[in-house]
């Protein structure tokens, strides 16, 4: 069974459709590259997923579950967890405080309750060390290189044990070095039983570590197929119009 | 040389350094300076702009305005007075003869609910903070005006105002160095160590520097930011309204332009302290030091017997100031940044 299955999902934004009735689904231990033009509807339906983002219309199930997001906190408690294009990463505070972000680790009772700050440092740094990232975590975000802030946006991902992983261009403002660590860490993902979804323009990326490629065109789904059926040639023909559709 | 960060903790810290820089000049200039009488008058004034102070950094920090909290503390104060004096010359009262705590706890609402609707307004509405608090601001003052006909609400010799004096003028207690300790400096104390706590203790206080640091980041996180802002005007007009009910306690006589101009005091005060107006940074004890400082130079400079317009030119300095650093600490911000995006670019 599906982790997670979208049926007939739109979304408008005013006159515009984002979306108009796209189904998709992934299972536990695969990974989809999602690619599309700009404007094609990715990131609209990776917000949709991380419930950023409201549909308009459709359905959503999780673990075969009609579900509803109603913010980001309830796609986390289901399992999914997202990095995004930009990283949504606060530069005025510490690498530790962005990676704990909402989900603060906090002793007390009731609404008396102080952050436990020597926690989070202590399990951000064992999170940025796993990355094998230099990142410390009581510097600021504003004084960190592309790579840094990577570490902080992938760390965020490792607080819980998702079971799905939505990464949007995670490889956009990164380093070669850098690229191979990601899409390493994206494997290791896949291999030990997550479900993954990759935004990127890199093609190469997309067919060395996803089992499927889903490509959008216009708010629409147009091929859906395993990574042994394709070519560079065929996604591209399909991002860029030439072919109608797989 | 200093590197980057080292500057940029200086600059954060400068505010103690000004400040003993300050307090030393004045103990040279003026022997009345370095008196117990002294020290508790600094502290007295202090108390009122400390309340204010604090409500403002909290908005500040994440990223929004309120201008309206000096007529919020203007309102606060006639109101209180008003519901429970006499009617007509010479107190012009309302007459209403209100439970003296009923009529703190009426303004202390009036306060909270008036920064509410600013919050409502702002997130719901979608308006600019900067012009929603400016319209609040003439609003209350024209309605102040209007409402007292512009007569002075008096609370003389009214034993109903005990509780007013008893915030404004009561002694809490007396320090050997630092004379008689008003109720009112102990609360805006209590006060700015909770705000400190919050700050940098308590999920709220951390939400708001996301906020007020990226608003989006914060929103993808699972933040509630438009109602984190209804929340921080709330506790704005609330401590306003304090400040309000303070300051009826020291002047017992409320005019209808009570406060007026108080705000760019306020925000020298907050800013010059290192909370930054594009939003994000700064800290609650930071403030307080802002505040020390300009409550410092005000009664410096009435000891040394200085014009009340050079005052005037002095505090418009302090602000100018303040700004000057505030664009330095956002001028460091931004070169961290594009030396990071550099070093980045190398290492690719």
């Amino acid at each position: 069974m599906s982790y997670l299955e979208l049926q007939n999902v739109k979304k408008s934004f005013g006159a515009i459709n984002a979306l108009q009735g796209v189904d998709f689904q992934i299972g536990a231990g695969e990974a989809v590259g999602l690619m599309g033009d700009n404007g094609a509807g990715k990131s609209t339906l990776m917000k949709i997923i991380a419930g950023n983002v409201q549909p308009t219309s459709g359905q959503i199930f999780v673990d075969g579950e009609d579900t509803v997001f109603a913010s980001p906190l309830d796609a986390r408690k289901l399992g999914i967890e997202i990095v995004y294009q930009d990283l949504a990463l606060c530069d005025n505070l510490t690498a530790a405080a962005n990676v704990f972000l909402g989900r603060e680790l906090q002793a007390g009772f009731g609404q008396f309750h102080k952050l436990r700050h020597a926690a989070m440092n202590r399990r951000a740094a064992e999170l940025f060390a796993e990355l094998k990232s230099e990142t410390r975590p009581h510097d600021l975000v504003e004084q960190m290189s592309g790579g840094q802030r990577q570490a902080v946006a992938l760390a965020r991902t490792r607080l819980s044990d998702p079971k799905l992983v939505l990464l949007d261009e995670p490889t956009a403002a990164i380093s070669v070095r850098q690229v191979a660590e990601v899409l390493a860490r994206i494997a290791q993902l896949r291999d030990t039983g997550h479900a993954v979804i990759l935004v990127s323009h890199r093609m190469g990326d997309v067919f060395e570590v996803c089992d499927r490629v889903a490509v959008l065109r216009r708010g629409r789904k147009i091929a859906d197929k395993p990574i042994g059926d394709t070519s560079l040639e065929e996604v591209t023909g399909l991002i860029t119009g030439a072919l109608e559709e797989a | 040389m200093l590197s980057d960060k080292r500057i940029s903790i200086l600059i954060d810290n400068m505010i103690w350094i000004i400040l003993l820089v300050v307090f030393t000049f004045f103990v040279f200039q003026s022997e009345h300076f370095l008196t117990e009488r002294n020290i508790s008058n600094i502290l007295t004034a202090a108390a009122v702009l400390g309340v204010l102070v604090i409500g403002q950094t909290f908005v500040l920090i994440s990223g929004n305005f309120d201008l309206s909290t000096e007529s919020t503390l203007g309102l606060a104060a006639l109101m209180g007075l008003w519901l429970i004096v006499p009617a007509g010359a010479p107190t012009f009262g309302g007459g209403v003869f209100l439970n003296p705590y009923l009529s703190i706890a009426a303004t202390l609402a009036t306060g909270a609910a008036i920064g509410y609707v600013i919050g409502v307004l702002i997130t719901f509405g979608r308006m600019h903070n900067f012009i929603v608090t400016l319209a609040v601001l003439l609003i209350i003052r024209g309605f102040m005006l209007a409402f007292s006909e512009g007569a002075p609400v008096n609370g003389f010799n009214n034993p109903d105002a005990d509780v007013f004096y008893w915030l404004g003028h009561q002694t809490a207690f007396v320090l050997p160095g630092l004379g008689k300790i008003t109720v009112a400096v102990v609360a805006t104390g209590l006060l700015f160590l909770i705000g400190h706590f919050i700050l940098k203790h308590h999920r709220f206080g951390r939400e708001l520097y996301a906020i007020g640091g990226n608003r989006d980041a914060a929103e993808a996180m699972g933040i509630n930011t438009e109602r984190r802002i209804r929340q921080v005007y709330m506790i704005s007009g609330l401590l306003a309204a304090l400040a309000g009910w303070m300051l009826a306690g020291r002047v017992v006589s409320i005019q209808s332009n009570l406060g007026e101009g108080f705000i760019f005091t306020v925000f020298a005060g907050a800013v010059i302290g290192g909370v930054s107006l594009q939003g994000g940074r700064g800290t609650m004890l930071g403030a307080l030091g802002g505040v020390l400082l300009l409550s410092t130079i005000d009664r410096g400079l009435n000891l040394m017997h200085v014009s009340v317009f050079w005052v005037k030119v002095i505090q418009g300095l302090i602000i100018l100031i303040a700004m000057f650093l505030d664009a330095q600490r956002a001028r460091l911000s931004e070169l961290n940044l594009s030396k990071a995006i550099e070093k980045s670019k190398e290492s690719g």
